[in-house]
């Protein structure tokens, strides 16, 4: 049991701040107990990490106290963060690529020796912090081609090795596979063993209810309810959370009709050997859902993209309502009737710098309703947009708004109603949920299932294993390239799924 | 075959001479490039230097003082334009422009304010760069022609790209340039004062360029024409992406145009086409960019 005190180490007091003349923090006031877990929580958009943000200063509040230990401080920027023990392993890796670890992790207080970086000494001492925070990492390697587990070990790391008393976590687990974040919430049960006091920003609750001590709900800006987990619920969390009880997604009973997508010995290798795709044979048919379940890098990426064009298959056949779209461009495929929810919303789905009306028609502006003769038609695409945005209900202060200043479950929630407002026969969702929050996370399976319900063909990928057995009518199985397996709607259980996608053979 | 060698030696120093004005401005280039800035004024900055280097020369008879006059003045132009680019967030290549645009125009009439000529101010009167002693190579007269009239700049241009190479890479300052490179909103997100760091780096870039403004006007023949840069700054800017921003890469894309240069000028004399011969360099600047940035191209779709 950690031995956290009543000591209270941070106190924030009605901290205010605005975005023009939206309020993402209104008198927001947090504290954080000595060698604590402190939940904070919030659907996306409810101002969680603009909060952090303010902790740490990257912005700026028009109002409000941050007092240490009982004294005022001052944060201007990071380095008065940091100066000041407190660490923030953000919701967006801030790392280099093409450094290695122990560069990135020294980096702001790297060690000298005379005129010279004294990397030796560096990669010495990030080995040891590695020891003894027992975060296993090669000081040398590179950060590129790391998978996400060890790029958070980095910045873990890095936090530590600057020497902080408060570590914040903005959405850790987004990006994480199950024993990942497994691994993670160990990691921070054992800092705060060791003495530090720890912010973890999130929605997962039932991570919250593994790893926290207490959780501090926020919605719409406001702080609304501070509970001991030792004394509530998920069920009364998420109630707080999202001011209303969440119903269950119902999946209508419907017989599937022809099918609409096929896709027939699909193969592609890399570097001209490695086989990523081989011989994948799968259908989807008019009112089903197919799921595809896999730990991620068993080629459903590269499936998902061989059949939307953006990437060329070595053999094969793609079939839309009987028609060959194989190794056709991104154009003539969605032209065919496909739409498609990218698996990453920022590098696939949007642009950052696009206004969120440019969004809303990215992919499709070429359509008659959109652009005649090469002229946007700027009317119908601000109408189209805003109908889009109330419909979906996207938390966007105007369409004008740029795209990258949305969180991410209003991104994501505006790139769904793209893709399915274009109405078209087949739509492939990759991570569609990936994320963002419980009450986002309804409201796009409710729009899948209802796309199924309108009769259309929907192929879902996702390395949620819960998600594909909620929504798919039939699940296939992706094992290094090969389907290995295929089942229908509760022919098979979780346990069974998980043994198919590391490679074990059916039975 | 003697008068082969010695025709090398003399492409050799020629080739030298060409560049390392080029292999100055280059490697501010360079610099720039590791900080992600598009310095495109690195040629009206090098001109600023090489008017700026006259003018001091011609007041003060005194090489030094005309050396750190390009230095200071170019320096200055480049630190204005960091400003704007990187502070006032203007776009890199419309701030270039217009510095470049600005000082051609500038210089031209000041020429004709001060000296009172148009087109080109040449004068016995200037005091040029000291040239190197070779007499010590008296019993090699091939490596007497190598090395022979080069000033101290010439040699110092590649000590500078060796300095440059330990300061990137050894040096905390030198990595924390290359992070604000790879990824300014980390390293801004880390404590670093990276706005600060691209307009520093801006300025020194132009003070490099003004050592090779310098070295243009007061190397070899000491005269000030309009535009004697003739795109020299370009030509560097293609050097240190050849190079691949790395210091001793730059020197090697800058004897690449060096050569180019050099061999211009001896085609010259021969019966090829004035027009044709002059415009070798910048062919040559065009087709090693298509030919480096075509096999980027073939690595990055692998
Ligand atoms: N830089 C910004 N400019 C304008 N609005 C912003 C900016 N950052 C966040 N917002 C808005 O502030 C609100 C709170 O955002 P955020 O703190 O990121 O939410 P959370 O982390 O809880 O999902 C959102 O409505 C978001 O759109
Ligand atoms: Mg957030």
């Amino acid at each position: 049991m950690r031995n956290q005190s009543n000591d209270v180490i941070l106190r924030m007091e009605n901290i205010v701040k605005c975005y023009g003349n939206l309020i993402a923090n209104d008198n927001v006031s947090l504290h954080l107990n000595r060698g604590e877990i402190l939940a904070v929580i919030g659907e996306n958009g409810a101002g969680k990490t603009t909060l952090m943000k303010v902790l740490y200063g990257l912005e700026h509040p028009d109002n409000g106290d941050i007092y240490l230990n009982e004294k005022k401080i001052q944060i201007h920027n990071a380095a008065q963060a940091i100066a000041n023990g407190i660490g923030m392993v953000q919701q967006h890796f801030m790392l280099f690529d093409p450094f290695t670890v122990t560069e990135n992790i020294v980096y702001g207080k790297e060690p000298k020796k005379g005129l010279f970086f004294d990397l030796k000494s560096a990669n010495q001492t990030i080995s040891e912090l590695s020891r003894k925070f027992d975060l296993p990492l090669n000081p040398t390697a590179k950060i590129q081609g790391m998978p996400v587990g060890l790029r958070q070990r980095v910045e873990i790391l890095k936090v530590l090795y600057q020497n902080a008393d408060i570590i914040v976590f903005d959405e850790p687990t987004a990006v994480l596979t199950p024993q990942e974040v497994h691994e993670l919430l160990n990691t921070m049960k054992r800092l705060a063993e060791a003495g530090k006091s720890i912010i973890i920003v999130t929605h997962k609750l039932n991570e919250v209810m593994e790893v926290a001590d207490r959780a501090m709900v926020m919605r719409l800006g406001k702080h609304v309810a501070d509970r001991n987990i030792a004394d509530t619920s998920i069920e009364e969390l998420s109630f707080l959370m999202v001011g209303r009880h969440l119903i269950e997604t119902e999946i209508p009973k419907i017989a599937p009709g022809k099918d609409i997508l096929r896709i027939n010995n699909l193969c592609l290798t890399r570097e001209g050997s490695v086989p990523v795709l081989d011989h994948i044979s799968i259908h989807v048919d008019a009112g089903e859902i197919v799921g595809i379940a896999g730990v991620s890098g068993n080629g459903q990426s590269d499936l998902v993209q061989c059949i939307f064009g953006l990437q060329k298959a070595d053999s094969g056949q793609i079939l839309v309502n009987g028609k060959d779209v194989f190794n056709r461009t991104v154009k003539e495929v969605r032209n065919s009737g496909m739409a498609m929810i990218p698996e990453d919303r920022f590098i696939w789905g949007s642009a950052a710098q696009a206004s969120v009306a440019e969004t809303a028609i990215m992919g499709h502006y070429e359509k008659p309703s959109f652009s005649r003769k090469g002229f946007l038609n700027v009317r119908t695409i601000r109408e189209f947009a805003g109908k889009l945005i109330k419909e979906f209900s996207v938390k966007a202060d105007s369409i004008a708004q740029k795209t990258s200043s949305l969180s991410g479950g209003n991104a994501q929630k505006l790139i769904v109603a793209r893709e399915i407002r274009q109405n078209t026969p087949i739509l492939m969702a990759c991570e569609p949920t990936r994320g963002i929050d419980i009450g986002a996370i309804q409201f796009v399976h409710d729009r899948l299932v209802e796309k199924r319900s309108e009769g259309a063909a929907v192929l879902l990928v996702s390395s949620e294993l819960s998600e594909i057995l909620k929504l798919s009518d039939r699940i296939y199985v992706i094992y290094e390239g090969k389907i290995n397996g295929e089942f229908k709607r509760g022919n098979v259980s979780e346990e069974e799924l998980g043994l198919l996608m590391v490679g074990s053979k059916k039975l | 075959m003697n008068i082969n060698a010695n025709y090398l030696a003399v492409v050799f120093n020629s080739t030298i001479r060409m560049m390392t004005p080029i292999l100055f401005v280059g490697l501010g280039s360079a610099l720039c490039n590791r900080v992600f800035i598009f310095n495109i004024g690195l040629e009206g900055t090098m001109l600023t230097g090489a008017f700026a280097a006259i003018v001091a020369n011609y007041y003060t008879g005194s090489i030094f003082i005309s050396l750190l006059a390009a230095m200071i003045s170019a320096m200055i132009v480049s630190w204005i334009a960091g400003i704007f680019m990187v502070k006032f967030k203007g776009a890199m290549l419309v701030v270039g422009v217009s510095i470049n645009m600005l000082i051609s125009g500038l210089t031209t009439f000041l020429m004709q304010i001060i000296f009172g000529v148009k087109g080109a101010y040449v004068s016995t009167d200037l005091v040029p760069l000291h040239k190197t002693d070779v007499s010590m190579l008296k019993q090699w007269p091939i490596l007497q022609t190598m090395f022979g009239s080069l000033t101290y700049l010439d040699f110092f241009a590649f000590i500078l790209a060796i300095i440059l190479y330990f300061f990137l890479f050894r040096t905390v300052t030198g990595f924390r340039m290359r992070s604000v490179g790879i990824n300014k909103i980390a390293a801004q997100s880390l404590g670093i004062n990276a706005d600060r760091l691209q307009i520093g780096t801006v300025a020194f870039s132009g003070l490099l360029s003004g050592i090779g403004g310098c070295l243009l006007t007061m190397g070899g023949v000491t005269m000030f024409a309009q535009n004697i840069t003739a795109g020299r700054g370009y030509i560097a800017m293609a050097a240190a992406t050849l190079g691949a921003a790395h210091p001793l890469g730059v020197v090697a894309g800058s004897a690449f145009f060096g050569f180019a240069q050099s061999m211009a000028n001896m085609l010259q004399n021969s019966s090829i086409s004035s027009q044709l011969t002059m415009a070798l360099p910048y062919l040559a600047t065009i087709l090693a960019l298509a030919i480096y940035n075509f096999s980027q191209i073939r690595r990055h779709a692998q």
